[in-house]
């Protein structure tokens, strides 16, 4: 059989999900390691605003629960960035007050918030691991967390106190459970999808499109035998999606404080704020797009020019190989039909991708953030791309089979093969840290090639982070920073881990401070320009360099622009 | 081909897929020249530099670290800013990874010289124009004087050489320059040589002259002006402030000794554009009076920056 098998439904145990702990925690590890040289991002520093609020309640909620459930002590703690969702900020809170400020963990307050992301990113490998392994085989699992975790813009969101990562996961895990509870019926697993589909829509709004992919699920994997049960008065829709329609918004509301008053309203004021969002100015191809019409090849795009291009070939390789394996025999009378799959497996994670990237069908949605906004498909994509790997190894394997010793265990071929299609995305993952968001692939040239093409630079202002140092070394005491586009709470923590000097004064207005930042995007050149007429020069007196490519440039004044004597 | 063997050696290609991007990817983040690469440019680059000339780098993105390297000195802002490159004589490219300027397509090389990833070129303009004045780099109390019109009275503006610099961060006018001349209209109602960002992201060094309120006019009169045979120059809005193209249109009018000799129009969504008067009778006067009017129906964010010279 060429194009793989059609079993599903192996049976995982503990051993299984002790290795998929073992995967999580190495990952955390790895990042956890690699925090401190990461600059904070925009949004990092209104999530520890609005997490450090929500631990404020939390304290209270502990001390006096009647107290904290009160309407007006609720609104003065949760109206603090009502915009989003509770779930995630409030495990940043406690992973900040329990091992930061109790346990003393963590040496920086900032890792300690961030250190909730990286759970979530934990997360996602252990769940990939287990579904892919469950579904398919071990190897399947295994290389579908490694490719997800080498997926260098991945490994930059898995490190923030954000909600990227974290949705990712819920999304991942919503649908399992879905799909465990389809593949397994009984009303535990569909309690459970119904749970997780709550903890998902209290993660973040990509969570509004999880319903799509189960509707369409239902309708293409059982729509031709509704009429057949129903006659036959057999109940023809499983018991999960009834539970997530109705459990999952109570667990929704039941955990964000902010609407258990005014729900209605408050409910339509967070979808009003996502649906009529603002539009932020990103450049494509050298040309700044602020609002609608945007161009419709930006998603595909800026996944070839971000997604390592093996894990896109393998995704290529295993999407179509699992399409052949249940729809061959369609067209070819002479393939296999498929074995029974009472999940529908393939069909969920094709929909897992699908949907995650239908609403840059249209042109009016919004394309800022880079590539974060369609995050959630990156797990289905590394399943069906571990497929791939799956089918490649066994080909190779048979290929070689009689030409090598038999003391060759054919496991090392995997492995070899293994090693192959993986060190590109490790070396690019290593190399793309601490710039993450200004990582390009070889396929369009890496940084310079997509400097060259005119693609975005960065965005959030993270790259601060880059040129503490220089500002550590050069700017006198008390003096005062430009932060450009690192929020002012971004800054702060930098301030309070100790990674920029706490007598440093940030400013607003460049013509105010000591030494400016600017964070290369093309809208805010202007900005650059600001600096030239302020400082008199157009010399930056530092810039911060990827692969060749300026990311963040520091002006200063003459006396602190020029270079220390050693 | 059998299937199978066709199945057998893509199977064995993507292995080799993998291990080219893996070589691909050691290859482009090592393509480009680093910081230190560029300051072992700096002598060579220095050597060829001339005062006059203008230091171009290829690809241009790259030029922020050739300016932290190579030094300020040969990165003027008025070359850096520059409107175009027509009125230079010679051009040194520093270039990297192959890449050419297009500004200087068309331009012979004199000299080319290798620095490890950097290649130093020296160019020279095929046509250099004679550019008998500069109106940008002669404003100032001792060729120009400015005033604005408002409801039927004029009145001056007033030069400070010492004035604050006032800059306002993202979605904002250009920088306040030290030497300006203030109108009473407003605090941004300046006339001054500043510095925009045009409709491709890139510096223009210009004349901030917006218009005043109620249809008047802001004017700038130079004295003494040796003219050539035309008016050539560029006008533009900040590009933020224009992008949405909702502002009225921009009007420089100039005229020569009391004659009007033409007028240049800048509507959103123009850029930096171009305008080319001819002088007619005016043509090659060693002393003439310039005055350039600058007019909007409506003055909200109409900050019309324009640079121009007579050759």
């Amino acid at each position: 059989m060429i194009f793989g098998n059609n079993r599903v439904g192996r049976p995982v145990g503990f051993r299984d999900h002790l290795f998929g702990f073992f995967l999580a925690a190495a990952y955390i590890a790895i990042l956890i390691a690699t925090a401190d040289n990461l600059g904070y991002a925009r949004d990092e520093g209104f999530y520890f605003r609005a997490s450090e609020t929500y631990a404020k309640w939390f304290d209270i909620l502990w001390d006096d629960p009647k107290e904290a459930i009160k309407k007006s002590v609720v609104d003065t703690y949760w109206k603090t960035n009502n915009e989003h969702p509770a779930l995630v900020k409030s495990v940043f809170a406690l992973t900040w007050t329990i091992l930061y400020k109790k346990l003393g963990w963590f040496a920086e307050e900032g890792t300690s918030f961030r250190f909730g992301g990286m759970l979530f990113a934990g997360g996602a490998l252990w769940l990939l691991y287990i579904w892919g392994a469950r579904a398919r085989s071990r190897t399947v699992g295994l290389v579908a967390a490694l490719l997800f975790a080498l997926m260098p813009r991945i490994f930059y969101h898995s490190h923030l106190d954000c909600f990227d990562v974290p949705i990712a996961t819920m999304w991942l895990f919503a649908a399992y459970a879905y799909w465990r509870s389809i593949q397994q019926g009984g009303v535990v697993w569909a309690l459970t999808a119904a749970v997780v589909f709550g903890l998902a829509l209290n993660t973040k709004h990509n969570s509004w499109f999880l319903p799509f992919a189960v509707i369409a699920h239902l309708l293409v994997s059982r729509g031709p035998t509704l009429l057949r049960d129903i006659r036959e008065r057999r109940f023809p829709l499983p018991l999960s999606p009834f539970a997530m329609a109705t459990i999952g918004p109570l667990v929704f509301v039941g955990l964000w404080p902010w609407l258990w008053f005014d729900t209605f309203e408050r409910f339509l004021g967070y979808v009003r704020f996502h649906t009529n969002h603002d539009y932020y100015n990103i450049v494509y191809f050298g040309q700044t797009y602020w609002k609608p019409p945007f161009p419709r090849s930006w998603a595909p795009m800026m996944t070839l020019a971000t997604v390592p291009t093996i894990t896109l070939v393998l995704f290529v390789i295993g999407f179509v190989s699992r399409a052949y394996a249940r729809l061959g025999y369609l067209l070819v009378s002479r393939a296999p039909r498929p074995e029974p799959d009472r999940a529908s497996t393939d069909l969920l994670w094709a929909l897992g991708v699908a949907v995650a990237y239908a609403p840059w069908l249209s042109n009016s949605t919004p394309i800022f953030g880079g590539t974060k906004h369609w995050i959630t498909a990156y797990p289905f994509m590394c399943l069906f791309a571990a497929c791939g790997f799956e089918l490649v190894a066994k080909q190779v394997r048979t290929a070689l089979a009689a030409k090598l010793p038999s003391a060759v265990p054919s496991r090392a071929i995997d492995v070899a093969v293994g090693l192959c299609v993986l060190s590109a995305p490790l070396a690019q993952t290593v190399g793309s840290h601490p710039w993450g968001l200004s990582n390009y692939v070889p396929l369009v040239g890496g940084a310079p090639g997509a400097a060259s093409l005119g693609l975005n630079r960065q965005f959030w202002g993270f790259t601060t982070g880059a040129v503490t140092d220089w500002l550590n070394e050069h700017v006198p005491k008390g003096g005062r920073v430009y932060l450009h586009d690192t929020a002012w709470d971004s800054w702060r923590m930098l301030q309070r881990d100790g990674r920029v000097a706490s007598h440093f004064r940030g400013v607003f207005q460049p013509h105010k401070a000591d030494a400016s930042l600017y964070h290369h995007e093309e809208h805010m050149q202007h900005v650059e320009y600001q600096m030239w007429v302020t400082y008199g020069t157009t010399a930056p007196a530092h810039v911060g360099v990827y692969d060749g490519v300026p990311i963040i440039y520091v002006y200063a004044r003459p006396d602190i622009a020029k270079p220390k004597e050693k | 081909m059998k299937p199978r063997t066709l199945v057998t050696a893509l199977a064995f290609a993507v292995p080799v897929i993998g291990l080219l991007e893996l070589g691909g990817y050691f290859h482009f983040a090592n393509r480009a020249p680093s910081p230190e690469a560029w300051e072992q440019a700096r002598p060579a680059v220095h050597e060829a530099y001339q005062p006059g000339d203008v230091v171009v780098v290829a690809p241009r993105w790259a030029e922020p670290i050739a300016r932290w390297k190579l030094g300020g000195e040969v990165f003027p802002l008025r070359e850096v800013a520059r409107p175009d490159v027509t009125r230079y004589a010679r051009a040194i490219e520093v270039s990297s990874m192959g890449a050419r300027s297009p500004e200087l397509e068309g331009w012979p090389v004199d000299k080319e010289s290798h620095v490890g990833k950097l290649v130093v070129r020296t160019l020279r303009n095929p046509v250099p124009p004679t550019v008998t004045f500069d109106f940008t780099d002669h404003l100032g109390p001792s060729r120009a004087e400015v005033e604005f019109t408002k409801k039927g009275r004029t009145q001056p503006c007033r030069y400070n050489a010492r004035a604050p610099i006032e800059t306002r961060g993202y979605y904002s006018p250009p920088p306040f320059p030290a030497q300006r001349y203030q109108c009473d209209d407003g605090p941004e109602h300046f006339i001054g040589v500043t510095v925009i960002q045009d409709d491709r992201a890139l510096p223009r060094r210009c004349i901030f002259a917006p218009p005043p309120g109620d249809g008047g006019e802001t004017i700038l009169r130079y004295r003494d002006v040796p003219l050539g045979k035309v008016i050539r120059g560029h006008l533009g809005i900040q590009w933020i402030m224009e992008r949405d193209r909702l502002g009225s249109p921009t009007t420089l009018r100039v005229r020569v000794d009391g004659e009007d000799v033409g007028q240049a129009v800048h509507e959103d969504g123009e850029g930096w554009k171009p305008f080319e008067l001819a002088l007619g009778s005016h043509a090659g006067k060693e002393k003439a009076t310039v005055e350039l009017r600058v007019t909007a129906p409506e003055r909200k964010e109409r900050h019309l920056c324009f640079e121009a010279d007579s050759r």
